[in-house]
């Protein structure tokens, strides 16, 4: 598993929150750092794979446990 | 005789009309036999697609659930400010309502028909809002950028507004509010909202 600088708890939070969250804990690391994020809701494999995408982070891993998703974050 | 499609364009057919006719007539108004007879089929090859007519009528809210709007964008190409991300969210739930009213409707229906699984599924899809306005009302408020007000009911205010200015526009077409298009009046609602809850302008939730 991948090392990580930052671990964001996104839980029990819907779309654009865990983004929201995300954007701002990126925003506090330097770049190259690694941000987990860990959420529930199912839409946040498409909205983090777009918002690496448009963000130029790089998406390491995106991992899908059925109830819950943790992704790896890049920061560009 | 209808023409012969795969299963795949026969099972999306089978959704598109579905969708229709659930929207003008609510689940319960509708029966398989109809949805067959529009289609043009027999019962019998939508029973081979859909166990039930719930089943059915999950596979369209499963769709239009699979369909549903990004507001990454909305979040990403904004400053971190309250005021215009939520404009920003609310511009693209507008614009896809207002391309698919038919949503708008069976939400309408699902209210009556008090079905828990669409409840659910309804409510789910403005938990974008009423999360997104609780969590940081609850961070401004300490920092009196917003009106001590309870947030809850903050996000219901909003909820009602906009979900009024849908119906007005993209149901009612109501005569009242011809001269003012959707994204005007959901536009200046917001603008209401934020005065309404004490919202200090441009404040960084980052």
């Amino acid at each position: 598993m991948t090392d990580f600088n930052l671990e964001l708890d996104a839980r029990g939070l819907n779309c654009p929150l865990p983004i929201l969250r995300a954007k701002k804990s990126i925003n506090e690391l330097e770049s190259g750092q690694v941000l987990k994020v860990i959420s529930t809701d199912p839409g946040s494999i498409k909205d983090f794979d777009s918002f690496c995408k448009q963000t130029g982070n790089t998406l390491l891993s995106s991992e899908d446990a059925g109830s819950e998703f943790t992704f790896l974050i890049k920061k560009h | 005789m209808a023409k012969r499609l795969k299963a795949a364009e026969r099972k999306a057919s089978i959704l598109a009309v579905s969708k229709i006719l659930f929207a003008d007539k609510g689940f319960h108004g509708v029966s398989v036999d109809e949805i067959a007879q529009r289609l043009g089929v027999s019962p019998a090859v939508l029973y081979k697609h859909f166990d039930s007519k719930e089943a059915l009528y999950e596979a369209v809210l499963d769709e239009i659930s699979c369909k549903r709007e990004s507001y990454v964008e909305a979040v990403v190409q904004q400053p971190m400010d309250f005021a215009r991300v939520l404009e920003a969210m609310t511009r693209v739930y507008v614009e896809s309502i207002a391309k698919d009213p038919d949503y708008l409707k069976m939400e309408m229906h699902s209210v009556l028909e008090g079905s828990a699984v669409t409840k659910q599924f309804f409510e789910n899809r403005w938990r974008s809002f009423t999360d997104y306005i609780e969590f940081n009302m609850q961070e401004l408020m300490p920092k009196e950028k917003v009106a001590n007000i309870n947030p809850k009911v903050a996000s219901l205010m909003f909820q009602g507004m906009i979900r009024e200015a849908l119906y007005a526009k993209c149901i009612y077409h109501s005569d009242r509010y011809r001269e003012i298009d959707l994204q005007t009046l959901v536009t200046t609602l917001t603008g209401l909202f934020l005065v309404a809850i004490g919202y200090q302008q441009h404040t960084n939730i980052s």
